[in-house]
């Protein structure tokens, strides 16, 4: 058609309204190269991502991307929930450059907290967008052909669906049954709808005189505390709920009653330690399944955990006890966290204990001590965002001001989401407490980010964690050198390169003994003596290799980040040989030498 | 000697064991009198429980090796549920070399449907479960052609991590069915002859003027070309390491992480679906019954045979090897990256107390420290039992757990003294462990030393092959099995009558008028173990007993809450009364309940007049 268009300007005209038609015909058109009515390219499989999916939508949007994408998706189930959720995992990788373990892997999962929701949907998008991306964007495309990903966008399904099909009250924890109260019956005195509005509300009771809270001037909505000896008109009574089991005491034993994020393997500690542990490490059915599958994926060398919220970009060590990671460890991730910040506006990187709290026995721990993993665990969404502009954050400041602490909070749902997230002050009849009010905020005002800021806060944390998985460790041979000293012996040097951030093997991996050491073989001659040269560029003695057999030399610290290391073989053969370096992590790097 | 001729002794060997197998059958009524291999055990439990209707046998897991983790429940049948009941546990073999210890769970078993009237009474009131071998995989090394002490189960494992996995055990190279240790002249080496004892050996003191003339290995060949000698056992995870208190993190058969085993996760499940458990008595390698916790709450030190640690320091820098410093270009080297010291990963000024947050206990709480000493002195008292052996160090150990988080009174012992040596033979203060352990077994007439013997090593020249004999220094002879079993069945029925046992003793009840009355009751602790260890409270991992009167919430005026709970109820009879003010109708009846999670239920109906 292009070969028409240099006729006669009237002639191009009507070619132009030819071409138009003809885009809506398959045939000619590449479909990469698709275009729609303006100028962007259609998408192969348009999904909307301005509402939150329960289970069963994102089991059915993963089988959907899999069967758009079938040469590089494959979906599986790790196992059931406790309450038979399937554990949708996605697996991506491009079998045209290499099995699975041939390549480096990039661990992401979310929502193992159940009400921290919205890392599922980050996840769904960040399979979406590498697909989508595949050969239109070169770095996407290399990626997809360098790494492998799983994508686990749900660890708890049952808090999940517990959270968005009903009233979002302490939906964090899994489903098993725990007694809370130590009564010897399970989960039977869990919060209650009473109004039937779908709200697990705030229950408030004016007792005019002998409160510790008063009704705002400022807003009317607002309770705030009274002052230091003064007595004000309203008492908090707790959430929504009545005493179910008759004992006398309402709402204490709710569903579930632990954290499904403290029941890893590494620094577990008992319920008096640490709350919510459970009995023992790999207990819950979610956790222990995840962690069968990573032991059967040794090439997983990143791994990313998504909660909420707070704006950060975590590391472990979850507490201060046993001390930091090596400094070579601390190394990369400092490199890893602070690129994070610049691509991610209001999070901050930090380390668990340091900067939230102590953690025992949580995921990104465990993979990092117990697998040689570089782990993240992103807190996805900070306040900050609501007013995000130097301008607004300084009018905050102004405790007097229409945007400031608690009112900034309900301006933000008055003018952005136009009421939706909150619920009026009512009164109700209750049959314990007698007449009240009930009201307050909905469950996903606070931890999880407004519908329509979603877009930005999924693709800026896809970033991140391609950018980490970019930086997986990837050794390749670099330079090489034959020089022969007579009597059929050669003098071998082979460069061992690793251009990213992260190393083979972390240090942590090595002293825990959990990564297997690379290996670099010969075949094709005999290795008569080996060793590292420290600096080829001066002249100067090897350090010797005292293991006992050269042809398969063990590496237990591995290639570190950014290095190039050089190795020298005396070799006696003739032909060529070849030389290979295995990492786990990071797959295999080979060259063949001639000896002349 | 090749590898090749090893294996022929083997296969004869074998042939050997099955004959003695097949004549030492189980004798069912008897007592028992051998150590017992899986199909051997498991025919005498089957046939124990069988002829009995107050004890049942079922599997709570299998092994890798496709064995069943094997329990008896022993309890009157005609009673209240058994779950509700103050429970003992009794958990033998978790090490898979302590094989005494599925012995006396055994006979334990046997003892306490012997019929006897104490240990009827047990079973009228208290449920024993008795979970024999917990590491049957491992235990039946004990009888395979070359016994090899192994303590791991039977997962694969690279111990050495090299990217081959258990590709580097010990061999019997003397063919004579034992795996010992080989001794080596080795100008370089650490060790020397112990002059006090020549079989033994010392680590040589350049200080006292001694140089070390050998090294050690054990009995073995570099079958991996690696130049280390029997680095890389078959199997596996020590169950008795792999349990969640003081665990040794990436140790030698620790596993890759806590509960990692089918074993550890299977006793695990049951712990957690029997939260009745009160007491738990695990046979194993290391004590606190002999020598209960001192007055800071510690376990006695660690005692371990030199001769199997000086064998295994020739492999003491495996890990090392293939360690190398960075390379002087690039990197992440000191200094090497960002270079500005500063602290990442922090929020200057707003950082979190590194010294804040509540440590997991150590060392046995002081409140508690008296039941230990008491449940001690009873065991010495009815086994006689006095001295030890050898004595691990408790990391990861069961018995460890169930005190420090499963909460209750938790014992271990290695189930036989070390026998006295002959008082004429003064010993000196500062003997080792080895000459220790020697001279009470030879003085007790038990063969446990194979005397070195020389061999010409296909790797090192020209060796002796000899030292402790495996299963000697961790078992007694089997002709001691039965006497120390039946011991030990009475001190699991002294144990089990002292766990808690919570009734009502006492109701009263006082009419104000009006439909208004006073309710009292009181509860008393019958047995010894308060209804909580004070440890039991502060890990929150026993329940406080419960007394709930059953009238609507709503009807309790004045007084105490419907449900009333305290942490702890101490024993002996002491008791406590409770007190709820109530509407009702003159003449109703009101039950009033109490559970005490390791110490029963009991319940009581008044009458409103």
């Amino acid at each position: 058609m292009k070969t028409r268009q240099t006729g006669a300007p009237a002639l191009r005209l009507v070619v132009a309204g030819f071409a138009f038609f003809a885009l809506f015909l398959p045939a000619p058109v590449p479909a990469q190269q698709a275009t729609g009515v303006g100028s962007d390219p259609e998408h192969t499989l348009p999904l909307t991502w301005d509402r939150w999916l329960d289970h069963a939508e994102i089991g059915q949007r993963m089988q959907l991307m899999e069967r758009t994408w079938p040469e590089f998706l494959s979906l599986q189930s790790l196992g059931d929930s406790y309450g038979g959720r399937e554990m949708w995992l996605m697996t991506i990788n491009n079998p045209e450059t290499g099995p699975e373990l041939s390549k480096a892997g990039m661990f992401i999962e979310a929502n193992v907290h159940g009400n921290e929701i919205q890392g599922a949907e980050v996840s769904l998008y960040t399979i979406w967008y590498l697909m989508e991306n595949y050969g239109r964007i070169d770095e996407i495309t290399r990626l997809v052909d360098e790494r492998v990903f799983y994508v686990l966008p749900s660890v708890n399904p049952d808090g999940r669906d517990y959270f968005l099909h009903g009233a979002g009250s302490g939906a964090r924890t899994g489903h098993i049954p725990v007694d809370s109260d130590g009564d010897g019956l399970m989960d039977e005195d869990g919060p209650d709808d009473l109004n039937g509005n779908g709200v697990i509300e705030q229950i408030r009771k004016h007792v005019p005189g002998q409160g510790n809270l008063r009704i705002s001037q400022e807003d009317p909505r607002v309770l705030e505390p009274v002052g230091i000896g003064e007595t004000g008109d309203w008492i908090i009574l707790g959430s929504e709920g009545v005493d179910n089991d008759g004992d006398g005491r309402v709402n204490e034993d709710p569903i579930g009653g632990y954290d499904p994020n403290r029941n890893y393997a590494s620094d577990w500690q008992p319920n008096y330690i640490q709350g919510g542990s459970m009995d023992y490490p790999f207990q819950l059915p979610e956790a222990r399944a995840i962690n069968d599958f990573l032991m059967t994926r040794p090439n997983i060398a990143g791994f990313q955990s998504f909660h909420n919220s707070g704006g950060m970009i975590l590391r472990g060590p979850g507490m201060a006890w046993y001390g930091d990671y090596p400094a070579q460890d601390v190394g990369v991730y400092d490199e890893l966290g602070e690129t994070g910040e610049r691509m991610l506006p209001y999070y901050n990187y930090l380390v668990i204990w340091r900067g939230l709290y102590t953690v025992h026995g949580g995921s990104i721990d465990w993979t990092n001590d117990g697998l040689g993993i570089v782990s993240f665990s992103n807190e996805l969404w900070n306040g900050g965002q609501y007013f995000g502009s130097p301008l607004l954050q300084e009018q905050q400041t102004n405790a007097e001001g229409p945007i400031s602490g608690r009112q900034g909070t309900l301006f933000f749902d008055d003018f952005l989401e136009f009421g939706d997230e909150y619920v009026e002050w009512a009164p109700f009849d209750h049959p314990d407490f007698g007449p009240v009010e009930m009201g307050g905020y909905k469950k996903l005002q606070g931890r999880v980010n407004p519908r329509f800021m979603s877009m930005e806060l999924f693709h800026r944390n896809m970033a991140f964690t391609l950018y980490h998985a970019d930086e997986m460790p990837k050794p390749r041979i670099g330079e090489t050198s034959v020089e022969a000293v007579g009597g059929g012996v050669y003098r071998v040097r082979v460069d061992f390169v690793n251009d990213k951030v992260i190393p083979t093997i972390t240090v942590k991996g090595q002293q825990n003994h959990v990564v297997r050491p690379d290996l670099i073989t010969v075949q094709g001659a005999e290795v008569i003596a080996a060793g590292w040269v420290p600096n080829k560029h001066r002249p100067g003695p090897t350090d010797m290799i005292d293991q006992e057999q050269l042809g398969r030399i063990m590496v237990r610290s591995g290639l570190a980040g950014h290095e190039t290391r050089t190795l020298e073989y005396l070799i006696r053969g003739s032909g060529s040989v070849t030389v290979r370096y295995d990492a786990v992590k990071g797959g295999v790097a080979e060259t063949t030498i001639q000896l002349r | 000697m090749s590898l090749t001729r090893w294996k022929q002794r083997r296969s004869l060997a074998l042939w050997v064991s099955a004959i003695l197998l097949a004549v030492s059958a189980p004798d069912v009524l008897g007592q028992t009198n051998a150590y017992l291999d899986f199909d051997g055990l498991t025919a005498e439990l089957r046939a124990v429980t069988s002829a009995s209707n107050s004890a049942s046998l079922s599997s709570i897991g299998t092994t890798l090796g496709g064995r069943d983790i094997w329990l008896v429940e022993i309890a009157n049948p005609s009673g209240g549920p058994t779950s509700e009941r103050p429970a003992l546990l009794v958990v033998g073999n978790l090490e898979g070399d302590h094989l005494v210890g599925s012995s006396h769970a055994l006979e334990i078993v046997r003892h306490l449907l012997s019929g006897s009237a104490d240990a009827r009474s047990v079973l009228d009131d208290q449920v024993v479960y008795v979970l024999p071998r917990l590491n049957p995989d491992a235990a039946e090394v004990m009888f395979s052609a070359v016994r090899s002490g192994q303590a791991g189960n039977s997962r694969p494992f690279d111990d050495d991590n090299d990217g081959r996995v258990d590709e580097d055990g010990p061999e019997d190279l003397n063919g004579d069915g034992a795996i010992t240790v080989m001794r080596v002249p080795d100008s370089r080496g650490a060790y020397m002859i112990d002059p006090d004892e020549t079989r033994l050996m010392k680590q040589a003191d350049a200080k006292k003027g001694e140089t070390g003339a050998f090294t050690l290995y054990w009995e073995g060949v570099d079958s991996d070309d690696d130049g280390f000698i029997a680095e890389d056992w078959p199997g596996g995870v020590d169950i008795n390491r792999n349990f969640q208190h003081d665990y040794p993190y990436y140790g030698h058969l620790a596993g890759p992480h806590m509960t990692s085993e089918a074993e550890s996760r299977a006793l695990m499940d049951f712990m957690i679906s029997h939260r009745n458990i009160g007491a738990i008595l695990a046979f194993g390698q290391s004590d606190n019954l002999v020598t209960p916790p001192n007055s800071s709450g510690a376990l006695a030190d660690e005692s371990v045979l030199d001769l199997g640690q000086f064998a295994s320091a020739s492999n003491g820098d495996l890990f090392d090897v293939g360690v190398f410093s960075r390379s002087g270009g690039g990197g992440f080297g000191f200094g090497g990256f960002g270079g500005g010291g500063g602290l990442r990963g922090a929020q200057p000024g707003r950082d979190n107390d590194p010294n804040s947050g509540r440590r997991p206990a150590t060392s046995v709480d002081k409140a508690d420290l008296e039941y230990f000493t008491a449940v001690s002195d009873a065991y010495k008292e009815i086994t006689g039992i006095e001295r030890v052996g050898v004595n691990r160090k408790a990391e990861g150990a069961f018995f460890q757990y169930g005190y420090f988080q499963f909460g209750v009174p938790s014992f271990s012992t290695q189930g036989w003294a070390l026998p006295e040596p002959d008082s004429t033979d003064a010993s000196s203060g500062d003997e080792s462990t080895d000459a220790r352990v020697l001279k009470g077994l030879e003085g007790a007439g038990i063969d446990a030393f194979a005397p070195w013997t020389s061999f010409s090593h296909p790797d090192l020249g020209d060796v002796e092959i000899g030292g402790f004999l495996p299963y000697v220094t961790e078992n007694p002879p089997a002709s001691d099995l039965s006497d120390l079993g039946r011991r030990h069945g009475e001190f699991v029925v002294r144990l089990a009558g002292m766990l808690p046992r919570v009734r009502f003793v006492e109701t009263e009840v006082t009419a104000h008028g009006g439909g208004v009355f006073t309710v009292e009751a009181e509860i008393e602790n019958a047995g010894y173990f308060p209804t909580s260890l004070e440890h039991g409270v502060v890990s929150r991992a026993v329940q406080p007993t419960t007394v709930q009167i059953q009238v609507d919430p709503a009807d309790v005026i004045s007084g105490g809450t419907k449900t009333m709970q305290i942490r702890q109820l101490a024993g002996s009879g002491t008791r406590e009364r409770f007190t709820w003010v109530i509407r009702g109708r003159s003449g109703a009846t009101v039950e009033i309940r109490a559970r005490a999670q390791k110490g029963g239920t009991d319940s009581v109906t008044i009458t409103l007049r």
